[in-house]
């Protein structure tokens, strides 16, 4: 038996060994985009070959990445936010006017902070829609996979997204966010007996102060972002246990049959394999040589582009909008109207709505708007992959026959929230009046 | 059960039984740490002014978020806080002053109160009549300084709505 050759190269091709120190972006053969995979941490998110289909555009739209990247730039952006925002009650107001007002790229970096924020709330709800239509956190025909379960991750993740979102509108310690606070934590009270053990859980004592921004600015910081970065990773590493996208099921759930050359001496029929003298093969691998591409470059490439494409998009967004201040926090007047962020206007309408009044019994709107009706919504959508009964196959695929009444039923939830914050961003006026668009609205009457 | 446990099976047990009984204390301490003890909240007991400082018919206090209301020697205070959501309601003037009588005493409403918030609306007297608001507003005790003849309101002392403070 001889030893290994020695030769540079042969060297590089022993198993084990590996020809170059860092990671190609041109590999030349398989061998060299499966080290660029090993030896790369980004890249390990990645399989060495993916479908090709899961890279279409108009499949997934790349909202998961979209929203990886406003992840990726909340937390860069929010590094010097940290060094120059002052978590306390007299002066968090005062900070934020700096670093609006003051501080050099200051009103950008809170500009990309802001903005970021918002935009991670609609990305991340358009991917739960896509994903949904998609029916994406069905099983398909991988090993061992558990779809339903990310799904259920992906949900808690939206939640945390929204938590994110609205802890941080608190920080300012504006008008915006103390009142939004009074509401939020009231909306909380409002559970039947815990309810307000919980408010003073959230605020820190029984009124809105210190306690509550030095709780809010703990959570912002380090606990939801810590709890987001852990389901994110893991996220991240059941899609790639799942066999990536579930298109990619799909493409092997269904591929074009493949004819192989009829043989001359053989009659297939006779066989019962097939009619005729040629037989269609199936291939069920999911990694068939011509669906597939390798992850580097063409995926990385991809990626690339759609993360620098929304730091493009967020950075010229930051440097042409002003991202507003309202007048400091003000506990004595109440804003008129007081509107939640965008993301929350539907459920201010349903807390508006939902009061009802059984003769002299009443339920507070606030516990069936905001604690009830959110709750239902969330439990259905989280338990949603154990009730839908659709088969395997329509994975993958846009609207389905299979799913299309509840793609239909799922649209209908989703137009009567985009509905309902219409109404309350274009039509309602000072105290809460409906207005239509087009009508004049009155003067507000001057303050008390 | 089943087999009796050798000594290995019942150690590990053991074992992880009071690594989990330690971490939950240790969390439980930590949670509990976060409920606070002692709230270092405003007086609810509050001087006010002199009675004679308040002008006829409404005076808006925005640190007890409170509307006192005086009709000649006649005084009572309302709350101005949405029972709803915890907003704070503003005052309208009515342009017709309306006489009412509430819980079987005189009134007149000169106001009405509009939330800002989600549009709950309260008549001159503190009663919801639309919106999302479950509750009328809160009625406050009041009563008269021994030392100095101050307006005292007791923020902790909710009242009915046929309460009066009559001064001399």
């Amino acid at each position: 038996m001889s030893l290994p050759a020695t030769t540079p190269r042969a060297r590089a091709e022993a198993p084990g060994v590996h020809a170059r120190r860092l990671w190609s972006l041109r590999p030349r053969s398989d061998r060299q985009s499966g080290d660029a995979i090993v030896s790369n941490f980004l890249l390990h998110w990645f399989p060495a070959k993916v479908e090709r289909s899961s890279l279409d555009w108009s499949y997934s739209f790349w909202l998961g990445t979209v929203s990886a990247a406003l992840l990726l730039l909340l937390v860069l952006s929010g590094g010097p936010l940290l060094f120059l925002y002052v978590p306390s009650v007299e002066r968090a107001y005062g900070s934020v006017k700096d670093i609006e007002y003051a501080i050099t790229f200051g009103s950008w970096i809170r500009a990309v902070h802001r903005f970021a924020a918002h935009l991670m709330v609609a990305a991340v709800f358009l991917h739960l829609v896509r994903v949904f239509l998609t029916g994406a956190y069905k099983n398909g025909v991988g090993q061992g996979q558990h779809r339903e379960w990310n799904w259920v991750i992906g949900v808690v993740m939206l939640l945390l997204t929204l938590f994110l979102s609205f802890t941080g509108y608190l920080l300012p310690w504006d008008q915006l966010a103390f009142w939004a606070v009074t509401v939020g934590t009231n909306i909380a009270s409002s559970i039947p007996w815990i309810g307000p053990s919980i408010r003073e859980l959230l605020i820190g004592g029984r009124g809105i102060d210190q306690p509550t921004l030095i709780r809010f600015y703990a959570l912002h910081v380090i606990v939801l972002p810590a709890a987001l970065g852990a389901l994110f990773a893991y996220h991240m590493w059941r899609v790639r246990k799942d066999g990536g996208l579930a298109r990619a099921d799909r493409a092997s759930v269904l591929p074009a049959p493949v004819a192989s050359p009829a043989s001359t001496t053989k009659t297939y029929a006779l066989l019962g394999v097939a009619r005729g003298t040629s037989p269609a093969v199936r291939t069920t691998t999911l990694e068939a040589a011509d669906a597939t591409v390798n992850a580097v470059p063409d995926l990385t490439r991809r990626t690339a582009i759609v993360v620098l494409g929304t730091f493009a998009v967020l950075s010229i967004m930051a440097a042409l909008m002003r991202s507003p201040l309202e007048e400091a926090a003000n506990a004595l007047v109440t804003p008129n109207p007081a509107k939640a962020p965008w993301y929350f206007l539907w459920l201010q309408e349903i807390v508006t709505d939902t009061t009802i009044r059984l003769g002299t019994f009443t339920i507070n709107g606030a516990f069936l708007g905001g604690v009830l009706l959110p709750g239902v919504l969330v439990g259905l959508l989280t338990a949603w992959p154990w009730i839908d009964r659709s088969p395997g196959a329509a994975a993958g695929s846009w609207f389905p026959r299979t799913r299309r009444a509840q793609n239909l039923v799922f649209l209908g939830v989703v137009a009567v929230v985009l509905i309902l914050t219409l109404v309350g961003t274009f039509m309602r006026g000072p105290y809460w009046h409906l207005y239509w668009p087009w009508e004049t609205w009155p003067e507000i009457p001057t303050r008390l | 059960m089943g087999e009796p446990q050798n000594r290995r099976d019942f150690l590990l047990t053991l074992g992880t039984g009071a690594g989990i009984a330690a971490l939950g204390y240790q969390g439980a301490a930590s949670l509990r740490s976060l409920v606070p003890n002692v709230s270092y909240d405003a007086p609810t007991t509050v001087k006010v002014g002199l009675p004679a400082e308040f002008p006829d018919g409404l005076k808006f206090l925005p640190d007890q978020r409170l509307f006192i209301f005086r009709e000649g020697t006649v005084f009572h205070a309302i709350s101005a806080v949405c029972t709803h959501l915890g907003c704070t309601v503003r005052a309208e003037a009515l342009s017709n002053p309306e006489a009412r009588t509430v819980d079987g005493k005189a009134l007149r409403l000169t106001h009405r109160f509009l939330c800002p918030c989600h549009g709950s609306k309260y008549t001159g007297d503190g009663g919801n009549v639309s919106g999302p608001a479950p509750r009328p507003l809160a009625w406050y005790h009041l009563s008269l300084a021994s030392d100095d003849g101050q307006l005292v309101v007791d923020l902790a002392n909710e009242v009915g709505h046929d309460f009066r403070l009559t001064t001399a």
